[in-house]
């Protein structure tokens, strides 16, 4: 049973950074905004664990409150958006006809418009001084609103699929009702792609907060999180020259991989 | 007959009336986002009041949003789709310039991203191997983290074509959807009786997984090609690849509004268009 | 074959090499950084545009961009009238456009009534207006012409460095050039590529003609990280900007190849938001328009820190509106101030702010906390606001950075004038105080602090008009000079604008281009492309 031990590690490790997150106060030595001006672009040190970015700040306090930030607000977002396309895509599954265009049409619409513009007419109605805490928020409500169309297709023609199959037939046919239908039958046969969906969507939205930094709405400087720690990749040849500036790229690649590990748990107890 | 003629063409009004619905909304969006009608030439201290006059005119010319819209109709019924407020061109030659390259790289990429997946994930359903189903997922999971703009840069710095940066992105999405839906498949008790009396795996997968899972795998084509779609805009800014997606990221830029409710029109109409087939592919093998 | 024998061998191919292929000939590889917006020289308002101009306009005089004085181009001699209205021409003789069309007087004609016809709209034929009327324009001879303008203009002549002659006759219009190169292919959002002018006038000491090199091919380009990537792997041969953080890796991996040119012109700056209907709270207005605020803000910032951490020190501390490389007007009689949070705290002080559990409250006890706004994808604007933030900690003030694309930044400082306080860096190509005339004027669009004004709001403002129209009047230089000390002592004292830092400018050249002398003027790479030559490209010896 390796694969039972591999998800409680997995766990393990999820757990240990949530925490971390959560104690950043108490497991940084520094403030995220403390710069140290004599020691910009530092190596990693006793005193900097993982160095300092190109202003001095330690990269360490930074990646410990970005952490808080971004793994508490993502998860956040990617239920939001798994929600939304969840219940609209399986309403048009089971429903059908004038409702199922309806929703459909709806989503296209939206995976066709510039988001982008969506956003910056919200930055334009916001004011500029509002707390960074409040703006961080906003901005991952806004993600998990606009991120439900890309998940609306797959979890439509999953329901659609189990409207015409054979055991809902026969569901039906032994007079289970509607309600009782879509708990004990619908649902449990959706729940492994909404969970596929919600996993994948939440490296998605630490990402799309970096983006949306760019035009104002992101997590405001100095306010650290991985969306803009993972910015700092873009520029390739610093990288390439010290190697640990990656950690914020790690730790994602980390998260994403133990939720994935985890998640074939409850698609077999489903 | 008669009958499905009429529901083709109720079907097909519907779509160009959703395309259009798209340019407009579009069109409003643009209109009403900040900086709309500004330009950054005004902050030049050499230009005289005359001139900044005149560039804000330039852009006060389309920013009566209805008759914008009447006159672009009209226009386009003419195939006259307008001319860019930011490039000062034509918009037919503009996108006719830069539609093939964009379109090359997202099939190639959406093509190699479905064969990468569809092996990959095949593999750990036959195999039910523990071992390549770690590893798929540690693969995914390092490419669903890297930022396009990373995938970008690395394929720009490695030289290679913009398709692959394209299939890079969409892989892991692709690869996560495919293993669960054929995993869910392989799950059903139908198939597991007929694994048990040793019919042939490739029989069972042609003749029972496939046709089962037939109706999302031809949504999920759709969502990828509008996926890969949407990867293109980074990756083809960051990359300078001369396509759509470049001219899309610089008429926001520069909100140049005929542009980008020309670009919206044709990013709906491709949207639509692979849905729809994807609708109609679905129900046929039904 | 040993390595020795092959090194040999390779020393004796390179040996016949060298002197052959830097001869003439071969293709000068470079970027732009956006699209050209157009290729008629008239309508240049871009930088990418205005590259192509240089390296395909032929002017009548050009501002030598090394020793900064003028020399004659396709006029051979010039004279200005003594009431600076009216200029005469003497053109060159025999000379082609690049289609074989003969040039003449006439050509410049219809370029000036082209340039000055109000419905074009030009940049360059912007810096010509000086007063109302009409500009003049006669050609006597096939090689004479005069140009009578309606007003005085300072630094006339300088000004025709900037205007390509277009031809009056030629059937390809504006791409039949005068200068060394001319534009034989374009593929939008990929590249530009210039073949050599074979009937360019000039001509080297040997009478070679000019220019060297056979082809110019500029790829557009905007990401920078990309292009120092290919420069590396020698695809390119020159960058004309380096950002600072690029060219100090550049420099540790191969110093050969970087060049700093010196200070630029070109500064950062902060101001705070007096627009009396901006829409912020009165008090906020208050602080803003209190000289003492803004000089005690002014000190409380870190210049030398803002040097060495956001541009390796490849930057200096500016502290008024002409960089300390434009020799001539630049006012050295100004003090630089100190860099002192605790005299910023005193100034804070009379100006009736109080300073108490660190924070700083103004007379009625409103917090003093605001808002930097900068465009966004400008890293080190973002980093400048950062450090000006934890900077101002010390004197009690809590600042926020917000980063906002252009378009919602530019209508944000000139339509709705919803922000505190913003850091940009406005162009300033012109060594000529002229060039800063619509900067200063408070009637002005952009005197950015508070535009458009119908009177003056304050009395220094006032002053700084009067000395401006002043020394644009002024009939000997000195007698400008002095006017324009005035005005950058009144800057000082006033701070609307606060002065962060002048740029160098770096630049990297490959060793393959022969005869580069990298200049702080645009275009600071290849304002010498004539003379420039390709010898056998070496290894880079930079990675990959």
């Amino acid at each position: 049973m390796t694969r039972r031990r591999l998800r409680v590690i997995c766990a393990a490790v999820l757990c240990a950074i949530f925490g971390v997150g959560l104690f950043a106060s108490t497991v940084s030595p520094y403030s995220y905004a403390r710069q140290f001006r004599e020691r910009p672009n530092a190596a990693p040190s006793a005193s900097h664990l993982l160095g300092t970015d190109s202003l001095g700040r330690d990269l360490f306090a930074r990646l410990v409150y970005g952490t808080r930030v971004s793994l508490l607000l993502a998860p956040a977002a990617a239920l939001l958006a798994t929600l939304i396309a969840g219940v609209f895509g399986g309403l048009a599954g089971l429903v059908g006809g004038w409702c199922e265009k309806l929703v459909l049409a709806a989503a296209d619409l939206s995976m066709a418009l510039p988001l982008l513009f969506v956003l910056l007419a919200l930055r334009a109605v916001l004011p500029l001084d509002i707390s960074p805490i409040l703006s961080v928020i906003a901005t991952f409500v806004l993600l998990g609103l606009l991120g439900w169309p890309s998940s609306l297709r797959v979890v439509w023609a999953t329901t659609r699929n189990l409207r015409n199959s054979d055991f809902l037939l026969l569901a039906r046919a032994t007079g289970c009702g509607r309600w009782r239908m879509i708990v004990r039958h619908v649902f449990p046969n959706l729940r492994p792609v909404l969970f596929a969906q919600f996993w994948i969507s939440i490296p998605l939205f630490v990402l799309t907060e970096a983006t949306l930094s760019m035009l104002g709405l992101g997590v405001m400087e100095p306010l650290p999180s991985w969306g803009n720690l993972l910015r700092g990749l873009e520029d390739i040849s610093a990288v390439s020259a010290n190697l640990w500036r990656l950690a914020p790229l790690i730790l994602l690649v980390l998260v994403v991989i133990c939720f994935q590990l985890i998640l074939p748990a409850q698609e077999e107890t489903a | 007959m008669r009958h499905g003629i009429q529901r083709i063409g109720v079907r097909l009004l519907m779509l160009v009336a959703l395309c259009l619905l798209g340019g407009l909304l579009s069109a409003s969006l643009v209109r009403f986002s900040p900086g709309y009608g500004v330009d950054e030439r005004e902050l030049d201290p050499r230009l005289s009041p005359a001139t900044v006059e005149a560039i804000r005119n330039s852009h006060r010319l389309n920013s009566g949003l209805l008759s914008y819209y009447g006159h672009y109709l009209a226009g386009a019924v003419h195939g006259d789709f307008g001319s860019s407020e930011w490039l000062q061109r034509p918009i037919s030659s503009l996108i006719k310039e830069r539609l093939p390259v964009t379109g090359r790289s997202v099939l190639m990429g959406v093509l190699v991203a479905w064969v990468v997946a569809l092996a990959i994930s095949l593999a750990t359903v036959f195999f039910r191997g523990y071992l390549l189903d770690i590893s798929g997922t540690l693969v995914s999971g390092v490419l669903i983290a890297l930022p396009a703009a990373v995938v970008a840069i690395f394929s720009v710095y490695l030289r290679t074509p913009v398709f692959l940066a394209i299939a890079l992105v969409t892989f892991p999405k692709l690869f996560r959807y495919l293993r669960n839906l054929l995993a869910h498949a392989y799950a059903q008790p139908y198939i597991l009786a007929a694994q048990a009396r040793g019919i042939g795996q490739a029989r069972i997968l042609f003749h029972h997984v496939l046709p089962l899972a037939a109706p999302a795998l031809f949504a999920l084509l759709g969502v990828s090609l509008s996926m890969a779609f949407g990867a293109a805009i980074p990756i083809e800014a960051l990359c300078d690849s001369p396509g759509v997606g470049q001219l899309a990221w610089q008429a926001a830029l520069n909100r140049d509004l005929p542009l980008i409710m020309n670009l919206t029109l044709l990013v709906t109409i491709i949207t639509v268009a692979a849905n729809s087939f994807a609708n109609v592919a679905s129900e046929r093998s039904l | 074959m040993s390595s020795r024998l092959k090194n040999l061998a390779l020393i004796a191919l390179l040996a016949f090499a060298l002197p052959v292929r830097a001869q003439t000939g071969g293709e000068l590889h470079f970027c732009l950084h956006g699209e050209p917006k157009t290729f008629n020289p008239v309508l240049v308002d871009d930088e990418p545009s205005e590259n192509i101009r240089y390296l395909t306009g032929g002017v009548l005089i050009r501002l030598n961009r090394q020793t900064q004085a003028l020399d004659p181009a396709l006029a051979t001699s010039w004279k200005v009238s003594r009431d600076r209205r009216t200029i005469t021409f003497h053109l060159r003789k025999g000379i082609y456009f690049s289609d074989g069309t003969p040039f003449s007087s006439e050509d410049v004609a219809y370029t000036m009534r082209l340039l000055m016809d109000p419905e074009t709209h030009s940049t360059t034929g912007d810096a010509f207006r000086s007063g109302e009327g009409a500009v003049q324009v006669r050609a006597p001879g096939p090689d004479i012409v005069v140009i009578t303008f309606p007003a005085p203009i300072a630094g006339l002549e300088r000004l025709f460095d900037q205007v390509a002659i277009l031809s009056a006759h030629s059937p390809k219009k504006e791409m039949a050039v005068l200068g060394p190169f001319y534009v034989a292919d374009y593929k939008a959002g990929s590249y530009v590529l210039l073949q050599k002018n074979q009937n360019y006038w000039k001509h080297d000491a040997q009478g070679h003609a000019l220019p060297y090199i056979d082809s110019v091919r500029l790829d557009i380009q905007r990401n920078r990280d990309i292009e120092l990537l290919r420069f590396r792997r020698g695809e390119l041969q020159l960058i004309n900007r380096l950002d600072a953080e690029q060219f100090d890796r550049l420099q540790q991996e191969n110093p050969v190849v970087t060049k700093n040119a010196g200070t630029g012109l070109d500064a950062e700056e902060l101001w705070f938001n007096q627009v009396p209907a901006a829409p912020l709270p009165e008090y906020k207005k208050a602080w803003f328009r209190t000289k003492g605020f803004r000089k005690a803000i002014s000190m409380a910032i870190n210049r030398a820190d803002l040097c060495r951490i956001v541009y390796a020190g490849y930057a200096k501390p500016a502290y008024g509106p002409v960089s300390p490389s434009n020799q001539f007007w630049f006012n050295k009689s100004l003090e630089d101030p100190k860099y002192d949070p605790q005299a910023a705290l005193r100034l804070l002080a009379q100006a009736g702010f109080r300073y108490e559990n660190e924070s700083l409250k103004d007379r009625a006890g409103n917090r003093v906390e605001f808002t930097v706004v900068t465009n966004s994808g400008n890293a080190a604007r973002e980093k400048i606001a950062t450090m000006i933030q934890q900077d101002l900690t010390q004197v009690g003030i809590k600042v926020n950075v917000v980063t906002l694309d252009f378009p919602s930044l530019i209508e944000r400082i000139t339509r709705t004038f919803d922000y505190d306080a913003c850091i940009l860096g406005l162009v300033n190509t012109d060594l000529d105080p002229n060039g800063q005339m619509n900067v200063w004027l408070s009637s002005s669009e952009n005197h950015q602090w508070n535009p458009s004004q119908k009177a003056p709001a304050t009395s220094w403002e006032a002053e700084i008009d009067k000395l401006m129209r002043e020394q644009a009047a002024a009939a000997t230089e000195k007698e400008r000079k002095a006017k324009f000390d005035r005005v950058q002592q009144i800057a000082a004292e006033q701070q609307p604008f606060i002065y962060l830092i002048n740029k160098d400018v770096l630049l990297a050249v490959s060793p393959s281009v022969i005869g580069a002398v990298p200049v702080v003027l645009n275009p600071p790479g290849f304002w010498n492309v004539e003379t420039l030559r390709l010898g056998p490209a070496p290894e880079l010896g930079v990675q990959k």
